[in-house]
């Protein structure tokens, strides 16, 4: 495999980059192979979430305990986790986007970054000033900051080893994300779709931070790195190519320069197939009826060659979005049973309330099922055009502007955001952190102005109605029959990224501040802690000197806590976000620290 | 600047005056039916997005609840906030926007209407447009 990888090097890129490619990728996959090492943020290139520790089992959890607490003086909502590479932890804070390196035997800071940013980024960040978390590769940690710029530092040092600007904030293209190391590149995306922002995705030298490729999200095949002939979609019940000017082709006039396709979500690396796999946001203005067509490619997953950037396949979850149903959730690599066959998949489950498995070598629709029975805006996705079949009455763009489209489930926030699910290869099920929320939508005509919010549309969400009364759901997915195994029922969204291991737990962290440790096989909750805020963060574990350690973030915020990150009044009818979250103010307050648990030491 | 001013400063004094005044600020009928100006602010508040911070009944979100909001600042004061932003806190900076610059009056008058329970739903419509 090695050899391969060298000569492959040899061929493409010559002498020079041989060195940076080799080192980086067997440095990254050395640290990865490694379960006391939490080296990517999702602990792996799969996104799996998985480890393989086992110390804290489900015959043990009851007795795990508070190891040490670390405050990161910052109150805004906390999402990813930290790092863990041998000996140093690397814990990182939304705006203004520090980064700690902790030395774990000393428990002491070796080195802090914080950098200077213009704050008139903080109202360009949507939902709140999150950030996801810092990456690792090449002997430096890369921060992604929220005013675009992307920054290596020495991991041993802190200082500034290179630094590029990745967008034009004054624009609206801020940065929430975290940058992922694949093979000698650092990869990055931008958010800002509800600014006009024209989303793309950009990989950078690790040694030096020069753009290698760029990808946009719609626009001219060229500048979107898509072969009409090569690369493909699913159409009439199989993969063909797409064909000349697949995204211009659909949509009105030039509208695809304001088109969104934002790429703010966790990506995944198959090094087998030398690809990458993200997805992408909304289609510029939440108002459908100015932008007719299927708006390609937003609400897309992309799988892109990591060298090159070209496009190898895509898939539209959403075509023409009436409802902000993002599609920037991860993408799960596993190699699972699917309808009996065993299959390199893709998994993913879409804002839209649809959990998809798709063939990861070339796109393949194979399954499309509701993960929540909730979710009424379509009645099925149809297997042969890979299309939801919109229900009319939920159909913003069909009842049309300033009418209020209601009772549509799910809500804007989706089934699931952001928060990642986990994957186990001992039981084959995915483990999923999901909303349970619907809302009223109301489109209305807006103008574009540079720099200033383009979204056109109001909403109000609220629990779904004539189900538990909660705002959330923790379940078990199987991806190969498109059917829940288990589901727990959550008082508010889980928003927290979940964690499961070879100990059979699955954890995740709720809005109440609770983290949970729940067995794989049904559900059953074995061990809660309630943490200083509420969670939004995502689990990680890792081991120091033989102990197993398991931690999350809190720290309520982003979307899921918008009724807590400020100033909250009554709502007067109750309903709405502000009256289903406004609850969340009998259980937690703003926060911002990294809790971590251990077996007692005896 | 100075007819802003001036303007606010008939206001201010106009408040401490009562309900005679306010009606100049803007007219409402059954709370939703609005005059032309006060409609346009309604329009510049949806075109901003302010609901996405301040809540889709101006009660707050990640932002304030400007029914309270707008019981305690001055008209001065804000236009100086909306024009400006308070960026710290995440308000946005609206001065490069000409739907809001034009018509900071009828926003004003819309969102002090909902704050003085005038105007009884988010949702305005114009009078004349019935």
């Amino acid at each position: 495999m090695k050899l391969k990888q060298i000569s492959l090097a040899v061929l493409l890129s010559g002498a020079v980059a041989v060195p940076a490619f080799v080192q980086a990728n067997a440095e990254v996959e050395g640290l990865i192979a490694d379960p006391g090492n939490w080296a990517m943020q999702a602990g792996d290139m799969y996104n799996q979430r998985y480890s393989k520790l086992r110390q804290v089992n489900d015959g043990n959890v009851n007795k795990l305990q508070v190891a040490w607490t670390f405050s990161t003086g910052v109150l805004r909502g906390h999402e990813g986790s930290p790092l863990v590479i041998g000996d140093t932890m690397y814990i990182h804070t939304p705006f203004p986007n520090k980064v700690f390196a902790m030395d774990l035997n000393a428990q002491k800071i070796k080195w802090k970054y914080e950098p200077k940013q213009d704050p008139a980024v903080i109202p360009q960040m949507c939902c709140d000033t999150v950030y996801r978390g810092v990456a690792y590769g090449d002997g430096k940690i890369f921060l992604q900051q929220a005013d675009s710029m992307l920054v290596a530092l020495d991991a041993q040092t802190g200082k500034v080893v290179w630094s590029v600007k990745n967008g034009d904030p004054k624009m609206g293209a801020v940065n929430t994300n975290a940058p992922h190391i694949f093979k000698d590149k650092v990869i990055t995306g931008i958010s800002g779709g509800e600014w006009g922002v024209r989303g793309f995705v950009a990989a950078y030298d690790i040694k030096t931070g020069k753009l290698v490729w760029k990808g946009m999200s719609q626009g001219p095949d060229s500048e979107m790195l898509i072969d009409p002939d090569k690369t493909t979609t699913w159409k009439d019940g199989k993969v063909q190519p797409v064909g000349r000017n697949s995204s211009l082709s659909t949509w009105k006039g030039d509208d695809w320069k304001l088109g969104g396709g934002t790429t703010w979500g966790w990506y995944s690396y198959d090094k087998e197939l030398n690809l990458m796999y993200y997805g992408t946001g909304n289609p510029g203005t939440w108002n459908p009826s100015q932008r007719p067509g299927d708006n390609k490619w937003s609400m897309t997953v992309f799988a892109r060659d990591v060298d090159t950037g070209m496009t190898k396949w895509v898939y539209q979850m959403t075509p023409f979005d009436e409802w902000d149903y993002d599609g920037i959730n991860e993408m799960i690599l596993a190699d699972i049973n699917v309808k009996g066959k065993m299959t390199k998949a893709l998994v993913h489950f879409d804002r839209n309330g649809f959990g998809y498995t798709l063939d990861r070598t070339n796109g393949a629709l194979l399954v499309a099922e509701k993960f929540d029975p909730a979710v009424n805006w379509a009645t099925h996705v149809d297997m042969k055009s890979g299309r939801p079949q919109v229900v009319s009455k939920y159909s913003t763009a069909q009842n049309g502007p300033d009418v209020n489209t209601k009772g549509i489930c799910p809500a804007a926030l989706g089934s699931k955001d952001q928060q990642p699910a986990a994957f186990s290869p001992i039981t084959g099920l995915f483990y999923v952190p999901t909303n349970h929320v619907c809302m009223d939508y109301e489109p209305f005509k807006v103008d574009y102005v540079a720099g200033q919010p383009y979204v056109g549309a109001t909403l109000a969400m609220y629990p779904a109605p004539a189900s538990h009364g909660g705002m959330g759901n923790f379940i078990a997915w199987d991806a190969g029959t498109g059917k829940i195994a288990w589901s727990n029922p959550e008082k508010f969204s889980v928003w927290s990224g979940a964690l499961a291991t070879a100990g059979n737990l699955v954890f995740y962290g709720t809005l109440e501040g609770y983290l949970k440790a729940v067995r794989k096989s049904d559900g059953k909750e074995l061990w809660k802690f309630r943490t200083p805020s509420g969670i939004i963060g995502n689990v990680f574990t890792y081991a120091h000197r033989g102990r197993q350690f398991v931690g999350v973030y809190s720290g309520i915020g982003g979307w899921a806590g918008i009724g807590m990150a400020a100033g909250l009044e009554k709502d007067s009818d109750g309903l709405g976000a502000v009256g289903g979250y406004r609850e969340l103010a009998k259980y937690t307050d703003l926060g911002g620290s990294l809790t971590v648990f251990a077996l007692p030491d005896n | 600047m100075i007819r802003k001013l001036t303007f606010a400063i008939c206001l201010v004094g106009a408040m401490s005056g009562g309900a005679v005044a306010e009606d100049k600020l803007y007219t409402v009928v059954d709370g939703f039916k609005v005059d032309a100006n006060t409609m346009k602010g309604f329009r510049a508040w949806r075109a901003a997005a302010c609901d996405r911070c301040h809540g889709p009944n101006q009660e707050g979100m990640v932002g304030p609840s400007l029914i309270q909001s707008l019981k305690v600042l001055t008209k001065a004061e804000f236009v100086q906030v909306v024009m400006e932003g308070r960026l710290e806190k995440g308000m946005v900076s609206f001065k490069e926007n000409p739907q809001v610059v034009q018509n900071i009056d009828g926003l004003y008058a819309y969102l002090k209407g909902r704050s003085d329970g005038a105007i009884t739903r988010a949702k305005v419509q114009e009078i004349s447009s019935e």
